[in-house]
């Protein structure tokens, strides 16, 4: 099964997992959308499982992701239903999944889950479900594995697109200011950063003064070279915070009792809000002018790059082999240059964040790039 | 439906109680909050009050951070639950709401610095009319009393007329906020002892009610309907919480004024417009609002609505009472 | 007026400009002016940022003109944009100076131009740019014009520079949008290039499957456009992709009074939302009346950007050469347009004031409507 969200090239991954259990002799089967194809088999009128075998996957295109569809949410353990008296609720249904895992003959489960899916299916394990799962991150924060599966193809595009954004920035005489995927971890803003020469990233990591990289652009976009690009991580914090709700407002208190004034937090952090509020800000200390740019929708569709293809099949092929030693309960890690098999407890809550002090922000620092204040 | 219901009526789930209330009835009120709803509005603002069960919420902003407390970090709490992301200077805790969900009100208490809550808890009928009780001396000069709401009060219907009860047994008039979408049973057990009834029309088309709040709105019209007949006595105020783009439209309104107007009790329809202060809740709870890029209506809008409504009600050039600002 | 040459046909100095809007891969352009010129021994200069480099010389550190030899040029990559760069979206002939009032240049540009000797100005404009182009030569200009048009909106050329490659990765962007929209089954609303002509939304949205297009010569109901996309959107298939130009028109619905059936055939005011907001516009009022989630996308900005087709990069260099070749033949106030198989000189009094758009007869739309993708009025 998948997990939610959609990353480029699953179908790699279901292949690899396919082919190398059919080596085996294992009959492999696919889950749609998630749980979905088990907990609500009525909505799929070709059945909610699908049959992984030898001419399905023959056929399979290995740069779609399609095949297994997946789901906006994927918690068996709050779905949400309308019950016979019409009210909605949100019901536990992972035992219910379980026994239909069983009556459908699944010995084992693998799951291609980012994060969050680790405790879920953690959590199922430790109710009796054979699991291994495959880690897929588009920003690569999965901290127990050195290369989730989604992140090779994500870079790859951001790279070509701030490319792009750098040429007409170029042309217009303008300072692009792009919003890339990273709400917890800088990675992909970093090395695209790096790639294309760009004159600030900001990331998670390292918040950013922005009274600091006004300075640092006015020095770098001058006559000979009058454009700039900044590139600006999703999760990107900006210091000082911006400004909470100045007084109590009393209609807010009847309306909304434990509200506290933490609204504008929540408003900052959607998508394309971190481009804009920067461009903003910008705007007011420089001449030239910003322009917000959001890359995040896109980076989602689109085709796998080949290191992304091979990743899948190989964590997919990694995940047969965990199962046919055993080794429930845990997620395949790729650490160079082996495969390893990392238990759930241990791969759950470690998000890989860009270290200051290591090779990528001194490389970028060396090339000129910065980071959002002084290092 | 799991709901934790007392059956003696004499507890219930209460999310908070909020004195000093001007727009929840008559008068001055004090309103109770109970938790639970059978809807899933997507604008909802209250989201704290949607699960029976009382919640964890968690203040980021008030974490002191591993080095300083570490608390979570050990047992009691569930291994898991909360975590530190490695790197930098990073040591404000997280929640993984997925491992968290065996925290509870004994747990939240070792945290020192506060940023760990319980929304809701269980209370009794006397605790709760004993606090209602201490604004007496307002309401019998404003006309005010009790109100219930939520979350919905009648998805605890023996705990909500026990309330309601107790309260006009010790003098004061009862309100209740309701969206109806329950079994007409609990209707019937609650009603009798409420005399103003606050209830939300949210949107007339049965595929757009569904879409917006989870169901369709079939059987709280027939609810509605037959709440106006059977209590004849009670004061009904319509309400819609105004939502550009999703209902803040004539076709709306005046679809809600040719179901109340043949009901004379139906005494007045007040607008809500959509507002956003609830949504930093979403993040305490570590829930996500759908409905970030929705705006509150223009005061151009609400006025050309409500001239509709004061049009209806034969109000035209006065100001029109329970109008919201 | 700028000097007589004696017998036509022998330049000496050639200037070449680029007009305003960026369009990737100009480069390949400017080597097609550069080459063919250099091999007849013409002097090929250019001139920075449209006619900035003339004008104010001052801004420009390393000079407001630049030598385009063949050595020069062999060093330039076909695949980049403009060294040139582009000209400010500002009329010369309206020229905002400061104090208020718009001042004509245009005499400035002649004598300057007259002083470095310059015999004639090779232009890359687009529609806007051929207007101001055609004025310059009334007043004496000798010049011979390359269309350029992401929109492909110039008349008289179905290939104009910089649209193939503008398609292209529109299509790229589509295939994205759609794939991610079934994948996450939802209603992907994505708007593209295209404020007066709709040639990028119609045949971009052939090539990717969608199910509706809206153009700006094809206003569109929104009742109809509701009612399509009912009709195809369904359990099995809850995902879809609406292509929308940036000045796409559309009616939008009446307010209709409760109780009363709704007129079949009356429509709400006309609008056009503009660029960045018709997306947002067209999933706003989808939102209210179908199901399931609506998500908008606009590729606009990122359409601007970017390295050009094989197919630009050769008609860049084909479009520089005969735009020489024309200087060459004697020809002056003309465009080359590239008529397949031919290139024809166009005068460009035929040209200006007119812009291309869909024909109501295209066979574009007749080929979109067959695919089932629905285009607004009467379709």
């Amino acid at each position: 099964m998948v997990g939610a969200g959609h990353v480029p090239g699953l179908n790699a991954v279901v292949m690899g997992t396919a082919v190398a259990a059919g080596h085996l002799g294992w009959e492999a089967v696919g889950i749609r959308d998630g749980f979905d194809g088990l907990l609500s088999p009525e909505r799929y009128p070709d059945g909610g499982l699908v049959a992984l075998d030898p001419g399905l996957i023959a056929n399979l295109d290995p740069n779609g992701a399609g095949i297994l569809g997946q789901a906006p949410r994927v918690d068996p353990f709050h779905v949400r239903r309308v019950n016979a008296d019409e009210m909605v609720e949100e019901l536990d249904l992972s035992d219910l999944l379980l026994e239909r895992l069983k009556a459908a003959g699944i010995d084992a489960l693998v799951g291609v889950v980012g994060g969050r899916g680790l405790s879920i299916l953690y959590k199922l394990h430790k109710k009796g479900l054979n699991v291994v799962c495959v880690p897929r991150s588009i920003e690569n924060d999965i901290a127990a594995t050195s290369v989730s599966f989604g992140f090779n193809s994500a870079l790859s595009f951001t790279i070509e697109m701030l490319d792009r954004v750098r040429q007409a920035a170029q042309a217009a005489r303008k300072i692009g200011v792009v919003e890339v995927l990273g709400e917890q971890a800088g990675w992909l803003a970093l090395q695209a950063g790096i790639a294309v020469g760009a004159d600030v990233v900001l990331i998670p990591e390292v918040p950013a003064d922005l009274a600091a990289v006004a300075t640092r652009l006015k020095d770098k976009v001058t006559a000979r070279r009058p454009y700039g690009l900044v590139v600006v991580a999703e999760g990107a914090t900006l210091v000082p915070p911006a400004k909470g709700e100045a007084k109590p407002n009393p209609l807010k208190a009847s309306l909304s009792p434990l509200a506290t004034g933490e609204a504008s937090d929540h408003v900052i952090r959607r998508s394309g809000q971190a481009a804009a509020a920067v461009a903003e800000a910008l705007q007011l200390q420089l001449a030239e002018e910003t322009f917000p740019l959001v890359l995040g929708p896109w980076v989602r569709g689109g085709a796998p790059t080949a290191v992304d293809r091979q990743l899948g099949m190989t964590y997919g092929a990694g995940a047969v082999r965990a199962i046919n030693a055993g080794s429930y309960g845990t997620m395949v890690a790729f650490v160079p240059p082996d495969l390893r098999f990392v238990p759930l407890p241990e791969a759950i809550n470690k998000v890989r964040t860009v270290p200051l002090d290591g090779g990528f922000v001194q490389i970028a620092r060396s090339l000129g790039i910065f980071l959002g204040r002084e290092l | 439906m799991a709901r934790p219901v007392d059956a003696s009526g004499q507890t219930g789930i209460v999310l908070n109680i909020q004195r000093y209330c001007s727009h929840d009835g008559p008068g001055i009120r004090t309103n109770v909050f109970l938790k639970g709803c059978s809807l899933r509005c997507k604008w909802c603002g209250n989201p704290e009050s949607i699960a029976f069960k009382p919640e964890l919420s968690y203040q980021a902003s008030k974490c002191v951070g591993r080095k300083e407390c570490g608390a979570c970090l050990k047992p009691p709490f569930p291994e898991g639950a909360f975590y530190v992301v490695e790197g930098g200077e990073n040591d404000t805790v997280k929640v993984n709401w997925d491992l968290a969900t065996g925290v509870d009100e004994a747990m939240v208490s070792l945290c020192p610095p506060g940023a760990l809550e319980m929304f809701g808890k269980r209370m009794g009928v006397d605790e709760i009319l004993d606090e209602v009780e201490k604004d007496v001396s307002f309401y019998r000069s404003t006309g005010g009393g009790l109100t219930l709401s939520g979350g919905e009060c009648l998805l605890q219907p023996d705990f909500s007329a026990a309330l309601l009860k107790g309260a006009h047994d010790r003098g004061f008039n009862t309100a209740i906020e309701t969206a109806c979408n329950v079994p007409w049973a609990y209707v019937e057990k609650v009603l009798p002892h409420v005399d103003t009834v606050l209830h939300d029309h949210k949107l007339t088309i049965p595929e757009r009610h569904k879409k917006w709040t989870g169901v369709s709105n079939e059987r709280v019209l027939a609810n509605f309907k037959k709440a106006y007949e059977t209590f004849p006595n009670a004061d009904f105020i319509a309400r819609t919480p105004l939502i550009p783009g999703i209902n803040a439209d004539e076709e709306h309104i005046r679809a809600v004024l040719a179901f109340i107007r043949p009901h004379k009790n139906v005494i007045d329809y007040e607008l809500l417009p959509y507002h956003r202060f609830g949504l930093g809740k979403y993040e305490l709870l570590g829930e996500v609002y759908e409905l970030d890029d929705y705006k509150t209506p223009s005061a151009e809008l609400v006025a050309h609505l409500q001239a509709i409504i004061d049009e209806a009600f034969g109000r035209t050039g006065q100001a029109a009472p329970g109008v919201k600002p | 007026m700028i000097r007589n040459l004696g017998h036509a046909g022998t330049h000496r100095r050639v200037a070449v400009n680029v007009g305003s809007g960026f369009v990737p891969g100009l480069n390949s352009v400017l080597m097609g002016v550069a080459l063919a010129g250099g091999k007849l021994g013409w002097e090929i200069v250019g001139i920075r940022d449209g006619f900035e480099g003339l004008l104010h010389p001052d801004r420009y550190p390393d000079g407001g003109l630049m030598a385009l030899s063949p050595e020069r040029v062999e060093s330039l990559d076909p695949a980049t944009a403009g060294v040139l760069g582009q000209a400010p979206a500002v009329d010369p002939f309206h020229s905002p100076a400061p104090g208020g009032a718009d001042v004509d240049r245009s005499d400035e540009i002649l004598k300057t131009l007259q002083a470095a000797h310059v015999d004639a100005l090779v232009s890359a404009v687009g529609v806007a740019g051929l207007g101001i182009l055609e004025k310059l030569h009334r007043k004496g200009l000798h010049t011979v014009c390359i269309p350029r048009s992401i929109e492909n909106d110039v008349v008289s050329t179905p290939m104009a520079f910089g649209f193939n490659t503008a398609l292209s990765t529109t299509i790229e962007m589509l295939n994205k949008a759609y794939q991610a929209a079934r994948s996450a089954r939802k209603l992907a609303v994505v708007e593209v290039l295209g404020q007066q002509a709709g040639w990028i939304a119609l045949q971009a949205g052939i090539a990717a499957r969608a199910d509706a297009v809206l153009m700006p010569e094809t206003p569109c109901r929104l009742r109809h456009l509701v009612a399509r996309l009912k009709d195809k959107l369904s359990a099995r298939r809850p995902w879809g992709l609406v292509v929308v130009a940036e000045g796409a028109q559309l009616f939008e619905l009446p307010p209709e009074p409760a109780g009363s059936a709704p007129v079949p055939d009356e429509d709400g005011p006309c609008v056009v939302p503009g660029p960045g907001r018709a997306a947002e516009m067209v999933a706003d009022r989808l939102r209210a009346r179908i199901e399931g989630e609506i998500t908008p996308l606009v590729v606009g900005p990122w359409a601007r950007g970017g390295n050009p087709t094989a197919v630009d990069q050769q008609l860049g260099m084909a479009y520089g050469a005969a735009a020489i070749q024309a200087l060459k033949g004697g020809r002056n106030g003309v465009m080359v347009a590239f008529v397949p198989p031919e290139i024809r000189l166009v005068p460009l009094a035929e040209a200006v004031g007119k812009v291309r758009t869909v024909p109501h007869d295209s066979e574009f739309l007749r080929i979109a409507g067959s695919l089932g993708i629905y285009l607004g009025t009467g379709l």
